[in-house]
């Protein structure tokens, strides 16, 4: 029953309610099967968005924009036509159904995005990158996976990866071909270059970092002793009165963690019970969720009371917190400050801020979200890998690359090198499609003039 | 009528080792050939080895085929190539006297008991419901046969061409076979058309060898067999030369005279060997060539222009060779050739050389598309012994990409078919450092005895060799090493850095080896290796355990591809046609993705009734208990890869 010839149709947005719903059908009979649930012919020019109303039991079942992509200039390489009716999945489910009725069948789950891969509309990457565009949360979770769909990894790969092609055909030349009278290439040149290469791909990397960070978010903890902010910080990052807040210190017991976006990062926010030494039960076990969470938190933001003086909990969580990414966010600056942060003989962020009003809130978020990146703009220019796979990949080619310039600065035998600088092509190929030996003979023979 | 187990249809280097192989294995052969004066003929270059070809012939002498022997006893000049690089890249070469090396394999092949001559044209391939059932010869007669072995080299349709001199030939002075081409299309093969050429041979006598550069081969000689302790054999000198600007004038201003640049050739021609015309018209930038001379015997007065292939008339090539200091009055006993000549696409074939269409019927040599006497000499080997495997109804012999070059070649070759001449190259095998000359006879020979190719004395001689090896890299381990003042170091790691050798190791007694005497550098070479290069060693052969399971998971025989979900037509099309008997070998049919591949696994996986019961292809799968362990010895199979179901 399957076929990759045939027409499938399924509900192209996420699932639930919302203002408007997309059906997607792809497939040789995707004008066809439209045309035959709509009430009245309509004629669709190519991507063009036509009012129409479909059929339904007694009368229209629901209006609906139609937009047909005619093949291959499709997201599938295939017919498409889209139909964007109103947001209800009942509505939506019929409409499915009524295209399934007129010769289309339910696609399986990621077959658009398959036959858009088998017809070579994207590659493996894209191909990967669509399901993170569909789950991106934030802004610029969007715009990363984006960079994606567009190419823009793949080509930073596939130029590091043609470089490598380059020297790997000279030196498979050189041992295939020991008797041509070619030197191919020198060993010096062969070190100079694999070390080019390691440093590529070790900056690919330290942008995947980046990428990272933006795809996954990252878990940040609230410290302090008690009566400090802890939670006000929380409720103000969170822009809702989460938290309780209240003068009295030992308020927040239990650990609260609400996700939030700062300037773009997903960030989950773990607000925590302060830290001091307590006799009661329930604040002593809260304390100790809160060490907890400060073990495995990304980032920490350590809150200060700048009105009154440290107390030796304050300076024991400097301590703790030291080598940590961490921003220290000094309180209550609408107080008289008993102490200067330039005091603080610590290192890392420092903000002093008043939570009372909003007045400091874009810096307090500018502060963390610096944190957040290490340093600089976190949309900047250059490519950024933020899928695991090919993070994996990419730190596979890097290691290989590392061992191959080891090995060139050593001068050992070629195919050694070969085999490092195989692995490293192999793994990037795994993101821009493979290349055969063949390939590598082929471009033997383009450039040098091979055989007696 | 007369009836064989076998019968092989020519007696080039495929059909002798071929027929060698069969009778050895018991099997009664009939060799068929058009004249016994061409056995294991060399129409083109006088030599055996070379990069990666060099591999070959080890793998084929370990296994107990001839080449090697043949070879050893019959060069005139040793190299080992790559000398300068790591052992997984050594090659022997040798310059062959032409003449005593097919003489040698003729002898060798009379003493086999078991192979019958039959001299005479082979005209048909019988087959009966599928199956081969022998072959008829042009004048008539008909033989019996369980199964067939066609090795028909270049002949199927031969077009030899000399400037505008056209005319149907195998080899220079030999008829081509159209009939058994025709014979090959009946039957429905698919079938593409190449091209090779082969350079003018000149005289020795009329040559001034002072005016060329000497190159002489190795001081010591480099066995190719297993069998072989040393040569003492007088060695000849070759010599080099360099195409200069006058030649290239000639080329260019004749061009048009050549059948490869006027449209008389269409067959696809060797990138890796191409012919003078293309040198220089392809590659303009290139100031000059080189050319070696090249003895084709020790008492033959033809000398070969190897690098100088042509095919423009006779009177330009006589010009062309003039042209060269030192050949000024050089005579010319034969011009240079152009030869086209169909050949099978491989994709017919099991990685048996069994073809798809009929069972019984194998196909080995250059009518696979290959070229090259060892490539052919390889095909040939396994085509025997499948062949004489199948007559007795006994398991075929796969050997896999790990294990030898003899396996990439069968696996390249019947998984992505032949566009130009297909030469082997060690950039081919992806294992490559596992798969050194110095390491065949382990990877091999016990292969080789099982299915009852090598003698007791190759067998006795192997155990011997092995045994010193396993002690010496025993010894090796325990043995440390005094470095510096009362500092002491494990040899297995000394050996690591590149200036330390085993060998100085063993002269100084640093370390006590077992070494035999005659088989010295082969002992010392292949324990060396494994601790020189553990870490590289270590990772391919991770590597192999890697690929292992999608090269172990079988696509049953039956898969319906066009029943699979995303798959594009053109890929439907070529799995239909190569039918992969595994996930690994369909993720390298060519244009298969490796999205294609995992959706065929979840498809594959998804409990369809299995076929392999019936067993219509051979299925590649590793028979149990086949494989020693893996040590830091590396992957020496001890047994073979066989394949469980058969036609």
């Amino acid at each position: 029953m399957y076929s990759p010839d045939d027409t499938i149709v399924a509900i192209a947005t996420p699932p639930g309610r919302g203002g408007i719903g997309v059906v997607r059908v792809s497939g040789p009979a995707a004008t066809d099967a439209v045309r035959a649930v709509l009430r009245e012919p309509v004629d669709l020019p190519p991507r063009h968005a036509t009012l129409a109303s479909v059929k339904g039991a007694s009368g229209c079942l629901d209006c609906v924009l139609a937009t047909r992509f005619p093949g291959p200039a499709s997201y599938t390489g295939e017919d498409v036509v889209e139909l964007s009716g109103h947001g209800s999945p009942l509505l939506l489910r019929q409409l499915v159904a009524a295209v399934v009725k007129a010769g289309a069948r339910l696609a399986e789950p990621g077959e658009f995005t398959l036959r858009a891969f088998v017809n070579g509309r994207i590659d493996l990457v894209q191909a990967e990158a669509v399901a993170d565009l569909v789950d991106a949360v934030t802004p610029l979770q969007a715009r990363v996976a984006f960079d994606q769909l567009e190419g823009t990894v793949t080509g930073a790969i596939r130029e590091i990866d043609a470089a490598l092609f380059d020297l790997v055909a000279r030196l498979e030349a050189s041992l295939d071909f020991p008797d041509e009278g070619y030197h191919f290439t020198t060993a010096a040149a062969v070190a100079a270059e694999t070390q080019a290469l390691l440093g590529r791909t070790q900056a690919l990397l330290a942008d995947a970092r980046r990428g990272r960070l933006i795809r996954e978010g990252r878990q940040v903890v609230i410290v302090g002793k008690p009566n400090v902010g802890k939670s006000t910080l929380f409720n103000r990052l969170l822009g809702a009165e989460r938290a309780i807040v209240a003068a009295a210190p030992g308020t927040t017991r239990d650990l609260l963690a609400e996700t939030v976006e700062i300037e773009g990062v997903p960030v989950t926010l773990v607000d925590t019970a302060g830290m001091h030494a307590t006799a009661n039960e329930v604040e002593a076990e809260g304390v100790t969720r809160a060490r907890r969470a400060l073990g495995v938190a990304a980032a920490v933001l350590l809150v200060l009371d700048g009105s009154r003086p440290l107390a030796a909990e304050d300076r024991e969580l400097l301590r703790e917190t030291a080598g940590r990414d961490r921003l220290l966010v000094v309180n209550k600056a609408d107080l008289p400050a008993r102490w200067a942060a330039e005091e603080l003989e610590a290192d890392g962020r420092t903000v002093t801020v008043s939570l009372r009003g909003d007045a400091d809130l874009d810096r307090l978020r500018a502060a963390a979200a610096d944190m957040l990146w290490g340093a600089g703009e976190p949309l900047r220019d250059t490519p950024q890998l933020s899928n695991l796979r090919h993070i994996g990949l990419v730190e596979r080619a890097a290691q290989a690359l590392a061992r191959a310039a080891e090995a060139a600065a050593a001068s050992v035998p070629e195919e050694l090198l070969l085999a490092d600088l195989q692995d490293a092509r192999a793994a990037f190929e795994e993101v821009t499609g493979k290349r055969t030996s063949d390939d590598v003979l082929h471009a033997i023979f383009a450039r040098f003039c091979i055989g007696k | 009528m007369k009836t064989f187990d076998v019968i092989v249809i020519g007696a080039g280097h495929a059909g002798c080792e071929a027929a060698y192989a069969a009778a050895r294995m018991g099997r009664r052969v009939g060799l068929c050939t058009l004249s016994d004066a061409t056995v294991a003929h060399m129409p083109c270059n006088p030599a055996i080895g070379g990069t990666a070809k060099g591999h070959l012939v080890r793998e084929i002498d370990a296994l107990g085929g001839l080449m090697g022997l043949a070879i050893d006893a019959t060069g005139i000049q040793f190299k080992l190539l790559n000398r300068s690089r790591g052992p997984a890249v050594w090659s022997p070469r040798a310059q062959a006297d032409k003449r005593r090396y097919g003489a040698w394999v003729r002898s060798a092949l009379d003493r086999q008991p078991g192979i019958e001559w039959i001299i005479g044209r082979a005209g048909r391939v019988l087959a009966e419901h599928g199956v081969v059932a022998g072959i008829a010869l042009e004048d008539g007669d008909r033989l019996r046969s369980k199964a067939v072995v066609v090795t028909a080299g270049t002949f199927l349709d031969g077009l030899m061409h000399v400037g505008p001199e056209t005319r149907p030939a195998g080899r220079a002075g030999e008829p081509a076979s159209h009939a058994l081409a025709e014979s090959l299309k009946a039957h429905g093969f698919r079938r593409g058309r190449l091209k090779t050429g082969t350079p003018p041979r000149l005289d020795r006598r009329s040559i001034d060898f002072g005016k060329f550069e000497p190159a002489p081969g190795d001081p010591v000689p480099a066995p190719f067999s297993f069998m072989t302790d040393g040569i003492d054999r007088p060695q000849i000198v070759c010599h080099l030369a360099h195409t200069n600007t006058r030649v290239h004038g000639l080329v260019r201003s004749s061009i048009d005279q050549s059948p490869l640049y006027n449209g008389r050739i269409s067959g696809v021609g060797p990138r890796y060997c191409p012919s003078l015309e293309d040198k220089i018209m392809r590659f303009p930038d290139r100031e000059r060539h080189q050319i070696f001379l090249e003895p084709e015997g020790l008492d033959v007065d033809e000398i070969y222009l190897n690098g100088y292939s042509m095919s423009l008339p006779r009177d330009v090539q006589q010009e062309l060779v003039r042209a060269l200091p030192g050949l000024e009055d050089a005579v010319m006993l034969r011009p240079g050739y152009a030869i086209e000549y169909d050949f099978v696409q491989p994709t017919e074939l099991h990685p048996t050389f069994e073809t798809k269409r009929i069972g019984g019927l194998f196909l080995a040599g250059q009518v696979n598309g290959t070229s090259g006497y060892e490539e052919a000499a390889a095909q040939g080997l396994l085509a025997g012994i499948n062949a004489a495997l199948r007559v007795s109804g006994g398991e075929p012999l796969v050997l896999g990409r790990e294990q030898a070059y003899i396996g990439v070649l069968a696996d390249d070759l019947t998984t992505k078919g032949c566009l130009e001449p297909y030469r082997m190259f060690t950039s081919r095998a992806e294992h490559r450092l596992l798969l050194r000359i110095d390491n065949a006879d382990l990877r091999l020979t016990a292969c080789g005895r099982r299915i009852g190719l090598v003698s007791d004395e190759r067998w006795a001689r192997y155990e011997r060799r092995r045994s010193r090896y396993e002690r010496n890299l025993r010894r090796v381990r325990r043995t440390s090493i005094a470095v510096g003042a009362g500092d002491r170091a494990p040899a297995a790691q000394l050996l690591r850095r590149p200036e330390v050798r085993l060998g100085d190791l063993a002269a100084t007694g640093a370390v006590e080896l077992d070494v035999a005497a005659g088989q010295s550098h082969l002992d010392l070479s292949s324990v060396e290796t494994e601790f020189k290069y553990a870490g590289y060693l270590a990772r391919q052969q991770a590597a192999v355990e890697r690929s292992r399971r999608s090269e172990r998971q079988p696509i049953p025989p039956d898969f319906r591809y066009e029943g699979v979900p995303g798959l594009s037509r053109e890929i439907v099309e070529r799995l239909t046609e190569i039918r992969p008997g595994t996930l690994g070998q369909a993720l390298r049919v060519p244009g298969v993705t490796p999205a294609a591949v995992a959706i065929i696994a979840a498809c594959a996986a998804r409990g369809r009734p299995q076929a392999a019961a019936r067993g219509e292809t051979p299925r590649r799968t590793e028979t149990g208990g086949m494989r020693r362990p893996s040590n830091a010895a590396g992957p020496f199979a001890t047994g073979c890869r066989a394949t469980a179901g058969r036609a």
